[in-house]
């Protein structure tokens, strides 16, 4: 029994190896994955390496807010950029560069922010002010949560340091009594104590963080944690077609379909087209299920351009399924199609920011990322779902999508063997 | 006279450095069942692809019906049909779905193209399992839904590759009926073929050919017809058969004698009797006769005469 086990498994090793693509994709294709992967989330696992860049626009006529951001600028996790190619940072840069995707966090601190810091809590009403953080919508609450809290407890500190020691001499001062200098000693760290526990607590606390969208995006309330998912899932889900299509084409080459077809009365381009136009339909329904199911399962909303989401969906289809003919070009076998797919689209899904947020990879990565469909793809849904976009401004996106189309379909049909 | 529906000057076909087809021509009449007779890998299939417009030829000229190939490939196509050596179909759609869908690539439609699969699925006997899917046919039940689809369009020529390998007796004669009734209906029929019993029964003419040339082209009994009434082989002990050439030339019924890789070879008009006067002559010389073959005049003769071997070596 033995023996046949391994003759049995001889064969199919023969076989396997003499298919020198497959080989070389199932084993380069693993690698790359960890490579990419690797690479992406260096940003997160080597914080100080590539820290988060959080823009400043400091108003604050006062030097508390100052003291702040040298405090976050010690933090190996953040990078604080107060100016841009040599200019000081004011808000509407700051807003148009989140828009531009070229940043994702800006901090705002408002002129009266030292004042409401530094003012004497019990003598007039007080004096409230709101740091403003501005936040790409699309950031999911994973990154952003850590980034609040930080500077929240900064905020609180802040507060502590500048409030503390007038309120206590205020106490003093009202108390009238020159009090012995060893009761002071002990009576004010106590009392700093439970003041600053009243600071904490207040209601309506003077300083007060606030996260808010560019005002150039149109978000009446913050994404939940579908409207951030769902596009990116979903773009890795329609990029398989690549694979059905693919295996079919090579399916029909196979079961000598292909060779009748060749002989009808038929062009080349309109057998491709053939071919390629039901693995769009396809694609067209599994978008409309995704997006659809998750709109009903998870009270998911569609944004309010549904024109953009269906000319973004027929255009990220297009692109899978052009791709789906160059594979099926490029591959000899299914070994090699198997392979090319899942090199391709886990690459393609990293870089693109489906399954990682972009904005945390290295710079250099985020540029490759551009070239992928997937990046592009993903950006437009988010400004629909979660920026609130509309139907023409994302049409540039698509119309890179549609390039993608064109190239991939155009190589697709230049390389294919019809032989 | 039948005029010729296509004609074939200086084909060439080259992959890579080997010729697959070299410098063919041929003539097939309108309305004649053509066979094409030779062994595996002799350019039957090549011949026929290129006919079929499926291959570019490297060189030669085609026409057919009136059409030049290579500028006029479009207007050739819904005039042709093909049915591939290899089943062509869709094994997990029905017979009646294949048969709809390649009706709508070329240009069926309606109770026009519901009419023709009805047609053609009766012309194959298969019009109750209509309904079945493919992949639980028999594998000569899906060599008649092959022609089939081949014969879907109302082709003016089919071309059919080997249409009968490895399918069982009662299939074949099947097969053989429908190809005779569609010649009866007046198609024009390329047949290829590696079985000598085919294209005796079935064709008109035939081209031998081998390594991408023909051989001979003839009808059937035209090619048998240049063995005489058969050929001899005698292999003699002697180191040279020159001397004893003008004997056996001599000998009646003997149309011709040659040296032929150490034996001697003779055409006759009445092996037998030829047979008799070779045995006599040996005797009177005292010359033993080492091996003796005798050919009678077939197709498979005609072709080891012409080749020096067997069809299916």
């Amino acid at each position: 029994m033995l023996k046949k086990i391994i003759a049995l498994t001889w064969k199919d090793l023969k076989i396997f190896f003499k298919d020198r693509g497959g080989v070389v994709l199932i084993f380069v294709q693993p690698f790359m994955f960890i490579l990419i992967i690797s690479y992406a989330l260096s940003g997160v696992f080597s914080a100080g390496d590539h820290p988060i860049q959080i823009l400043v626009v400091n108003q604050d006529t006062g030097t508390q807010a100052a003291t702040l951001l040298d405090q976050l600028k010690d933090m190996k996790a953040f990078s604080v950029e107060t100016s841009w190619e040599g200019h000081v940072l004011t808000l509407q840069k700051v807003e148009r560069l989140i828009i531009e995707g070229k940043r994702t966090f800006a901090l705002i601190f408002p002129p009266n922010f030292t004042e409401a810091l530094e003012q004497d809590l019990g003598i007039r009403e007080h004096l409230t002010t709101k740091v403003l953080l501005i936040v790409d919508p699309n950031t999911t609450n994973q990154i952003v949560e850590p980034v609040l809290v930080t500077i929240q407890g900064l905020l609180e500190r802040a507060a502590y340091r500048a409030m503390m020691p007038k309120g206590v001499e205020d106490l003093f001062t009202h108390l009238g009594d020159p009090t012995s200098t060893t009761k002071s000693g002990s009576l004010r760290p106590r009392l700093e104590e439970t003041r600053s526990r009243g600071l904490m607590e207040k209601r309506t606390p003077a300083v007060t963080m606030e996260r808010i969208a560019p005002t150039g995006m149109h978000v009446k309330k913050l994404p939940d944690i579908y409207q951030q998912n769902v596009p990116g899932y979903t773009i890795y889900g329609i990029f398989w077609i690549v694979n059905l299509l693919a295996v079919s084409v090579l399916r029909e080459k196979r079961e000598g379909t292909f060779r009748r077809l060749l002989v009808a009365p038929m062009s080349r381009v309109v057998m491709l087209i053939g071919k390629w136009m039901p693995y769009y339909l396809i694609n067209i329904v599994q978008i409309v299920i995704m997006i659809g199911v998750s709109s009903l399962l998870f009270k998911m909303s569609l944004g309010h351009s549904p024109g953009g989401l269906l000319i973004v969906s027929l255009a990220a289809a297009a692109t899978a399924t052009g791709l789906g003919v160059l594979v099926a070009a490029l591959a000899r076998t299914e070994a090699q199609i198997g392979g090319l797919t899942v090199l391709l689209l886990l690459t393609l899904s990293v870089l693109g920011g489906c399954f990682i947020p972009r904005f945390i990879m290295p710079e250099w990565l985020r540029a490759v990322g551009l070239a992928t469909p997937h990046a592009w793809a993903l950006d437009a849904y988010q400004d629909l779902l979660v920026r609130g976009y509309n139907f023409w401004e994302v049409l540039p996106k698509v119309g890179v999508l549609l390039a993608f189309a064109v190239i991939f379909f155009g190589i697709g049909v230049w390389r294919f063997r019809f032989e | 006279m039948s005029s010729s529906v296509i004609e074939v000057k200086g084909l060439v076909k080259r992959y890579g450095d080997r010729v697959a087809i070299n410098s063919v021509d041929l003539s097939i009449l309108e309305g004649e069942i053509f066979g094409l007779l030779g062994p595996n890998g002799a350019g039957k299939t090549t011949i026929i692809s290129i006919l079929a417009t499926l291959l570019v030829p490297d060189d030669g000229e085609i026409t057919i019906c009136g059409y030049r190939f290579r500028e006029e490939a479009k207007s050739v196509r819904p005039l042709i049909g093909f049915v591939p050596q290899e089943l062509a179909l869709y094994p997990t759609l029905s017979a009646w779905d294949n048969l709809t869908f390649f009706g709508r690539v070329y240009g069926l439609q309606g109770s026009n193209l519901k009419e023709r699969v009805t047609n053609v699925l009766a012309l194959v006997g298969l019009s109750n399992r209509a309904a079945d899917p493919v992949q639980t046919f028999s594998g000569g039940m899906k060599r008649r839904l092959n022609i089939a689809a081949g014969l879907v369009h109302q082709p003016r020529i089919l071309f059919l590759d080997e249409p009968t390998v490895g399918i069982d007796p009662q299939s074949r004669n099947f097969i053989f009926e429908h190809v005779e009734r569609l010649k009866a209906e007046g198609m024009t029929i390329v047949y290829t073929t590696h079985y000598m019993e085919e294209v005796e029964r079935l064709c008109d003419r035939v081209a031998i050919i081998d390594q991408g040339r023909i051989l001979a082209l003839d009808t059937t009994i035209g090619l048998v017809n240049r063995l005489g009434a058969g050929v001899l082989y005698l292999g003699l002990p002697l180191v040279s058969l020159e001397p004893l050439l003008p004997d056996v030339r001599a000998l009646s019924h003997v149309l011709t004698a040659i040296e032929e890789k150490g034996r001697l070879k003779i055409e006759t008009s009445n092996a037998r009797l030829a047979l008799l006067k070779l045995i006599e002559l040996c005797n009177a010389r005292n010359v033993s006769i080492l091996s003796l073959e005798m050919l009678e005049p077939t197709l498979e003769s005609v072709f080891l005469h012409l080749t020096g071997k067997r069809l299916r070596d």
